[in-house]
C-alpha cells in the first residue's frame, strides 16, 4: 500500500487525517449520527423523567402516564440501539484503519532498509503498534466530540427554553466549573503517567529477571534479585499511592462542582416554581438537567486533548510513512555475471583485487569481527569502498535493484533471526525457483527433524511436518546450534546465485560442523558461488581458495593447505 | 539436541502446572495480606458507606424540595423557612459525598495496590527460589506468566476493583434509600435485576470466549510483528519483505476480525443494560404515579427515586462492564496466591563451608517427563580441584549430566554429593540444599547466558550486592573482559542489557565467565559456555574459561575438543552412557570414540601440514 503524497512530505508530516477519514466516510457519517442520536436521547431522559413526574404523576392522570411511560421505553428503544450501532461502527472503522496503517508501516519497514537505518527497533515497535492505535483513536475522539457538542447543545436549548436567566446561570457556571477542574488536570496527568511507568518498571524487572532466571540461578543471584525486585515493587507502589491522591484531590473537586451547581440550581429555580416563574415539571428536569450536564461538557474538554495525542502518534506514523526513499538508480548492465572485487580499500583492508569463479566455494579468514563485519557489507552492498569496485556482473553491488537482490545475492547476516511460528514457515522465504529441494537443504545443514523434536514419537508414527515443529519466541526453544543450522538450511533453500554465510558452525560439535562442510560443498560447489567467513579448518579444507586478510589489512589468497605455511594464518585457524 | 534440558521443543506437559489455588484460599489470602493493614480496611469501609449515604441521600432530599414546592404551591406556606433548612442539608450531603466518596476510592486503591504489592513480591521470592524440580516440571513458560502477566493483569485491575466495590456499596446504600422511601418503590427498582442477570448470563460465557480469542490473535499479532522488527535486517537480506509483510497482515486481519467479533458481542450487552434501565427507570414511575393515585407516597418521593435511579446508571454500569475485568483479575489472582503459598525451599542440612570440594555422582538416571530416559546410569567422580570434559555427539545426554551436576534440576535416580577436598567424611547432597546455599558451592554457566537491564556494575553486582567498584574492575581485570567494558561508552555506568548497549554474544558470555569469577565458588559447571561466540571469540573465551577452572572441581561440556583436551580427564558419552574416561593422551591412544572425535576434528587442519 504506497500512501506516500508529494504534499503531506512537503508540508512537514501532518498526521494523514484527510485519508484515513476518507476511506471510512459512509461507516463514519453513520456511526456520528447515531452518537449524536445517542448523546441526545441521553440529555432528553432527565427531561422526560422531569415531565413525566411534573405532568402525569402529580395530575394523577391515566392517559398521561400512559404516554409519558410508553415515550420513556420509546426514547430508551431509541438512546440504546443508536449507541449499540452507533459506537460499534466507530470502533470498527478506528481497529480497521489501526490495522492497515500497521500493515502499511512494517511493509515500509521490511520493504525499505533505509527506514529502519536511523532508528532503533524499540521505536521503530513503538510506531507499528502503539501509534497506529493512537492514530487512529482520532476517529473515536471526533465522535465524541462531535455527540458531546450536539448534546450539550440540545439540553442548553432545553433550559434556555425554560427560562433564560436560569440557563444562561447553569451554562455561565458549569463553564467555570468544568475550566476550574481541568486546571486540576494536566498535575493530576503527570501523577498517573508517572504511575503507569512505576508499575511498568517493576514489570519490566520481573520479567527481565525470568527470561534470565536459568543464568540467575546458575551463578546465585536469586537474593539479590528478590531484594531488587522488592525495591521496584516498593517504588512503584508509591507512585501508586501519590496518584491516587491526586486523582482523590481532582475526583473531590469536579463532585463538590456538580454538587454546588445541583444546590445552586435546585434553589433558584425552586424559588422560581413557587413564584409560578415555571412550571413544577420544568423545575424536575433543571434539577434532573443540572447533574447530567457536567458528563458532556467534561467529555469535550477530555476529546480536545485526546486529539492532541492522535495528532502527535499520527505525525510519527506519517513520518514513517511518507519519509522519501533513497533515489534508487536503475542499475543499467547484466548483473548475471560474476562476483568481482577491484582495488577495493576500506576501513582495515585493502588495498583487495579478486574475482569468484562461477560456481567457487571461497573461505574467508579475518583478523578480527570488525573486518569481517566491513567485507561483508561491501558484498551485501551496504556500504561503498572508499575506493575500487564490487561488481556483479557488471553492476556494483550497492547499484542492484532489490529485485536484481532477490534473485543474485544472499548475505546471511551474522546474527540469527527465525522468521515464523513454525520450522515450515521460518525455511520459507519465497524463493520458488530454487534447484535445491528441502530434503537436500536440510541435509546438507545436518539437521535431523528427529533432533528437533527431542525424538521420535510413538514408534512407527514418521517424522513430525516440518509446519507441525513450533518457533517459540523467533526459536528461543531450539539451542543456538539448532537456529544456526536451521538458518543455513534456509539459506541453501533459497539457492542464490552467490551465498555468503558468516561463521555459520560456530556453535555445532566437530561431527555435524565435518557433516556441514560435505553439505555446503554437496549442494552449492561448481554448481553456486559461495563466500563463507569461518575460521574452522573443517570448513576451510573444504573451500576451492581462502582469502586470508591480515592484520595489516592486506591479503593472501590460495588452497588451505598452502596458507597453512604462513604462521599467522595457522595462529587464526588452527584450534 | 544439544542442549535437551534446557530447551526441550516438546515442552513440559501440562499436567504439571504450577498449583492454582482455590477460591476460598484466595480469599483467605487476600484477607490475610488486608488484615495486615487495618487502618486501611477500615478507613476505606467506612469512607465508602458514609460517602454512599451523604450521595444517596442528595436526591432524597431534593425529592422533598418538590414537596415543599408543591406544598408552597398549594397552601402558600412559608417557602423560605421549608427550603432553607433543606437546601442546606442538601450542601452538606454535597460536600460529605464529595469528599468521603473520593476519600473511599482513595483509600480502597491504596489498600488494594498495597495487597497487590504484597503478593507481587512473594510470587516473585517463590518463583526465584522455587525448588528445581517444581521449575522443571512447570517450565519457565509458566513461572514466567504468573510473575509477569498475571502480576500485571491483578495490578492495573486493582483501580477497577476499587471503584467495583464502591459501586457495590453505593447500590447498597441506594437499596435501602428506596426501602426507606416506600418498599413498593423499592420492588419497581428490582425488576431491573431479571433483566441484568438475563443479559449477564447470556454475555459473559460468550464473552470469556471471543475475549479470549482475541487476547491470544493479539499476541500473535504481536509476536509476528515483534520477529519482523527485530529480524528486518535478515528480511532485506533475503528481499522477502513482500512475504513478511504479508505474514504481518494475516496475523492483523485474525486479530482485527477477533477484536470486531468480541465488539459486536458487547454492542449486544450494552444494548440490554439500557433495556434494563428503561425497564427500572419506567417501574419506577409508574408504580410511583399509582402510589402518588393511592396517595400512599408523595411527588417528591417519586422525583427522589427517579433521580436516584437515574444516579444509579453510573454504578450498575461500572458493576456490569466490570464484570469481565474482575473475573480476568481473579482468576489472575488464585494464580499468583497459588505460587505465593507454597513454601519456599530451604536447606534440609547445614550448608558446609568447603574450600574444596569432590563431586561424586552415584547411579545417575534421567527421564523426561514423557517417559523418555536419557541418561542410563552413571557413576562418575571428579576429585577436587580437577577438571573433567565432557564430549560427545549431540544428543549423548551431555547437558542434562551437566544440569544434574549443577543441581539445576534433581535425576530421576540416584544422588550428586560434594564431598570435602580435606574431609572426606563430610558429604552433603545437592538436593538438600537451597538454591542460595547451593550456588555458594556451585555456579553454573551455560549455553545461553542473559545479560540482565541495567548497568554493567549493577549486573555484576547481583553475585555480589554492593561490592565496589574496585573489585568489579578486579575481576573484569581478572577474566580479561576489563578490556572491552573500558571501552563501553560509560564504563561501568554503561547501560546493558534489554534496550541497552548491544554486547556481541562472545561479550555475553565473557560476562558471564566474570560473574562465576565474582561468586568464586569451589565447583563450577560450564555447558558450552564458548559455543555462541564466533571462532575467534571463542579461543579467547576458552582461555578464560581455563583460568576460571583452576583449583577448582569443573565439569566442562565441550564441542571445541582443544578445550576438552586441556581438561584433567574426559568423560565420552553416547546415547545416554559413559563409553570413556581418561585422559586426552590416552584416550587418543585407546583408538575409540574419542579417538575418532579427535581425528574429525583436527583432520583437515593436521593432515594438510603433514
Amino acid at each position: 500500500m504506497n500512501r506516500r503524497t508529494p504534499r503531506a512530505a512537503a508540508t512537514g508530516r501532518s498526521p494523514l487525517w484527510r485519508p484515513m477519514f476518507r476511506r471510512h466516510r459512509r461507516q463514519l457519517a453513520l456511526g456520528y449520527l447515531l452518537a449524536t442520536t445517542h448523546q441526545v436521547c441521553e440529555a432528553l431522559v432527565p427531561v422526560a423523567a422531569g415531565y413525566v413526574i411534573g405532568l402525569a404523576v402529580a395530575s394523577s392522570s391515566v392517559p398521561a402516564i400512559l404516554v409519558g411511560v410508553g415515550a420513556i421505553l420509546v426514547l430508551f428503544a431509541v438512546l440504546a440501539s443508536a449507541a449499540a450501532y452507533g459506537y460499534y461502527l466507530i470502533g470498527k472503522a478506528a481497529v480497521t484503519e489501526a490495522h492497515l496503517q500497521r500493515v502499511a508501516v512494517v511493509r515500509r519497514i521490511l520493504t525499505d532498509p533505509s527506514v529502519g537505518r536511523d532508528r532503533q527497533a524499540g521505536e521503530l515497535l513503538s510506531i507499528t503498534s502503539s501509534d497506529t492505535q493512537g492514530a487512529t483513536q482520532v476517529m473515536e475522539t471526533v465522535g465524541s466530540l462531535v455527540a458531546a457538542t450536539v448534546g450539550l447543545t440540545v439540553a442548553a436549548v432545553v433550559l434556555l427554553r425554560i427560562d433564560l436567566v436560569l440557563g444562561l446561570g447553569v451554562l455561565v457556571m458549569l463553564t467555570v466549573l468544568v475550566g476550574g477542574v481541568r486546571l486540576l488536570s494536566p498535575y493530576l496527568e503527570r501523577r498517573l503517567s508517572a504511575r503507569q511507568q512505576a508499575v511498568g518498571l517493576s514489570a519490566a524487572v520481573a520479567s527481565d529477571l525470568l527470561t534470565g532466571l536459568r543464568s540467575l540461578r546458575g551463578f546465585g543471584g536469586v537474593a539479590e534479585a528478590v531484594r531488587r525486585y522488592r525495591t521496584a515493587s516498593r517504588l512503584s507502589l508509591e507512585a501508586t499511592v501519590r496518584a491516587t491522591t491526586s486523582n482523590a484531590v481532582v475526583g473531590t473537586t469536579s463532585r463538590l462542582a456538580t454538587g454546588a451547581l445541583v444546590v445552586l440550581t435546585a434553589a433558584v429555580a425552586a424559588g422560581y416554581a413557587v413564584e409560578g416563574r415555571i412550571s413544577l415539571a420544568e423545575l424536575v428536569t433543571v434539577i434532573g438537567m443540572a447533574t447530567f450536564l457536567l458528563d458532556p461538557i467534561s467529555g469535550i474538554t477530555r476529546s480536545v486533548q485526546d486529539l492532541a495525542v492522535s495528532w502527535a502518534s499520527g505525525r510519527r506514523v506519517a513520518e514513517l510513512l511518507t519519509s522519501s526513499a533513497p533515489p534508487t538508480a536503475p542499475s543499467h548492465g547484466r548483473a548475471d555475471g560474476p562476483l568481482r572485487l577491484t582495488d577495493v580499500v576500506e576501513d582495515g583492508l585493502g588495498p583487495l583485487s579478486l574475482e569468484l569463479a562461477p560456481g567457487e566455494l571461497l573461505g574467508v579468514v579475518t583478523p578480527d569481527v570488525a573486518t569481517a563485519d566491513t567485507l561483508s557489507e561491501l558484498l551485501a552492498g551496504s556500504r561503498a569502498p572508499a575506493a575500487g569496485t564490487v561488481l556483479l556482473g557488471d553492476v556494483p553491488v550497492a547499484d542492484l535493484d532489490p529485485g536484481s537482490v532477490r534473485s543474485r545475492l544472499l548475505v546471511e547476516p551474522h546474527a540469527v533471526h527465525l522468521l515464523g511460528g513454525s520450522l515450515a514457515a521460518a525455511l520459507d522465504t519465497g524463493a520458488g525457483d530454487g534447484q535445491v529441494d528441502l530434503p537436500a537443504a536440510l541435509d546438507a545443514a545436518a539437521l535431523r527433524v528427529d533432533d528437533l523434536t527431542g525424538h521420535t514419537g510413538p514408534a512407527g508414527s514418521g517424522p513430525p511436518a516440518l509446519s507441525d515443529i513450533a518457533l517459540l519466541d523467533h526459536g528461543a526453544n531450539l539451542s543456538g546450534g539448532q537456529r544456526q543450522r536451521v538458518a543455513l538450511a534456509r539459506a541453501l533453500l533459497a539457492d542464490r546465485d552467490l551465498l555468503v554465510l558468516r561463521d555459520p558452525t560456530s556453535a555445532v560439535d566437530a561431527v555435524t560442523e565435518d557433516a556441514i562442510a560435505d553439505g555446503l560443498r554437496r549442494v552449492r560447489a561448481g554448481r553456486r558461488g559461495t563466500v563463507v567467513f569461518t575460521t574452522s579448518p573443517l570448513l576451510l579444507s573444504r573451500c576451492d581458495r581462502v582469502l586470508f586478510v591480515g592484520a595489516d589489512g592486506s591479503s593472501t589468497t590460495g588452497p588451505h593447505g598452502d596458507l597453512l605455511a604462513l604462521d599467522a594464518y595457522r595462529s587464526v585457524v588452527l584450534r | 539436541m544439544t542442549a535437551r534440558g534446557q530447551d526441550a521443543v516438546a515442552g513440559p506437559s501440562r499436567d504439571q502446572q504450577l498449583p492454582v489455588a482455590s477460591g476460598r484460599v484466595t480469599a483467605a489470602a487476600v484477607g490475610r495480606a488486608a488484615m495486615a493493614l487495618p487502618g486501611l480496611v477500615a478507613s476505606s469501609t467506612a469512607a465508602a458507606v458514609v460517602g454512599s449515604i451523604a450521595t444517596i441521600a442528595t436526591p432524597v432530599l431534593l425529592g422533598r424540595v418538590v414537596d415543599v414546592v408543591i406544598a408552597a404551591l398549594d397552601r402558600r406556606t412559608d417557602v423560605q423557612a421549608a427550603l432553607t433548612p433543606l437546601l442546606a442539608a442538601v450542601a452538606v450531603a454535597v460536600v460529605v459525598g464529595a469528599v468521603l466518596t473520593s476519600l473511599a476510592l482513595r483509600e480502597a486503591e491504596r489498600l488494594g495496590a498495597s495487597i497487590a504489592a504484597d503478593l507481587r513480591e512473594r510470587v516473585v521470592d517463590r518463583s526465584l527460589r522455587m525448588a528445581p524440580q517444581t521449575l522443571e516440571r512447570a517450565g519457565v513458560g509458566d513461572v514466567s506468566t504468573r510473575v509477569t502477566e498475571d502480576v500485571e493483569v491483578f495490578t492495573r485491575s486493582v483501580p477497577t476493583i476499587s471503584a467495583v466495590i464502591n459501586s457495590l456499596i453505593t447500590v447498597g446504600v441506594s437499596v435501602v434509600a428506596f426501602v426507606t422511601l416506600d418498599w413498593r418503590i423499592a420492588l419497581a427498582f428490582f425488576t431491573v435485576v431479571p433483566v441484568y442477570v438475563l443479559s449477564l448470563r447470556s454475555y459473559l460465557p460468550k464473552a470469556a470466549v471471543l475475549y479470549a480469542e482475541e487476547r491470544s490473535r493479539a499476541s500473535t499479532r504481536s509476536r509476528v510483528l515483534l520477529e519482523s522488527v527485530h529480524g528486518s535486517r535478515t528480511v532485506h537480506a533475503y528481499g522477502m519483505g513482500e512475504l513478511q509483510a504479508d505474514r504481518v497482515r494475516g496475523a492483523s486481519e485474525a486479530g482485527l476480525a477477533a477484536a470486531l467479533r468480541a465488539r459486536r458481542a458487547f454492542a449486544a450487552f450494552a444494548w440490554t443494560m439500557n433495556a434494563a434501565e428503561a425497564v427500572g427507570l419506567s417501574a419506577v414511575i409508574a408504580t410511583g404515579f399509582l402510589l402518588v393515585r393511592a396517595d400512599l407516597v408523595s411527588v417528591g418521593d417519586v422525583t427522589a427515586a427517579a433521580l436516584l435511579f437515574h444516579r444509579l446508571f453510573g454504578p450498575l454500569g461500572i458493576l456490569l462492564t466490570s464484570f469481565d475485568d474482575v473475573q480476568r483479575a481473579a482468576a489472575a489472582l488464585a494464580r499468583i496466591v497459588g505460587v505465593a503459598q507454597m513454601d519456599p525451599p530451604t536447606s534440609r542440612v547445614r550448608p558446609p563451608r568447603l574450600a574444596t570440594a569432590t563431586v561424586r555422582l552415584t547411579g545417575i538416571r534421567h527421564a523426561y517427563d514423557d517417559g523418555h530416559e536419557v541418561l542410563h546410569g552413571i557413576d562418575l567422580v571428579v576429585p577436587a580441584g580437577t577438571s573433567l570434559a565432557v564430549v560427545g555427539e549431540s544428543g549423548a545426554g551431555k547437558t542434562t549430566l551437566a544440569a544434574i551436576a549443577a543441581g539445576v534440576f534433581p535425576p530421576s535416580a540416584g544422588t550428586v554429593e560434594l564431598v570435602d577436598g580435606e574431609d572426606p567424611a563430610t558429604a552433603v547432597d545437592l538436593a538438600d540444599l537451597d538454591q542460595i546455599d547451593l550456588r555458594s558451592l556451585v555456579g553454573m554457566v551455560s549455553q545461553e547466558s542473559h545479560v540482565f537491564a541495567g548497568t554493567l556494575r549493577e549486573d555484576l553486582q547481583l553475585v555480589r550486592p554492593g561490592c565496589g567498584d574496585e573489585e568489579l574492575w578486579a575481576a573484569l581485570d581478572g577474566t580479561g573482559a576489563a578490556a572491552w567494558a573500558r571501552a563501553l561508552p560509560d564504563g561501568l555506568d554503561t547501560v546493558v542489557g534489554a534496550g541497552g548497549h548491544p554486547l556481541t554474544a562472545a561479550q555475553e558470555q565473557h560476562l558471564a565467565l566474570t560473574r562465576l569469577y565474582l561468586r568464586d565458588p569451589p565447583v563450577v559447571v560450564l555447558d558450552e559456555a564458548t559455543a555462541e561466540a564466533s571462532s575467534a571469540g571463542a579461543r579467547e573465551l576458552e582461555r578464560v574459561a581455563d583460568d576460571l577452572l583452576t583449583g577448582r572441581t569443573a565439569v566442562v561440556v565441550a564441542h571445541r575438543l582443544t578445550q576438552a583436551r586441556a581438561c584433567d580427564r574426559i568423560l565420552v558419552m553416547a546415547d545416554g552412557r559413559a563409553v570413556e574416561l581418561g585422559h586426552h593422551d590416552e584416550l587418543v591412544a585407546a583408538g575409540g570414540m574419542y579417538a575418532r572425535l579427535w581425528r574429525t576434528w583436527t583432520t583437515s587442519g593436521r593432515d594438510a601440514t603433514a
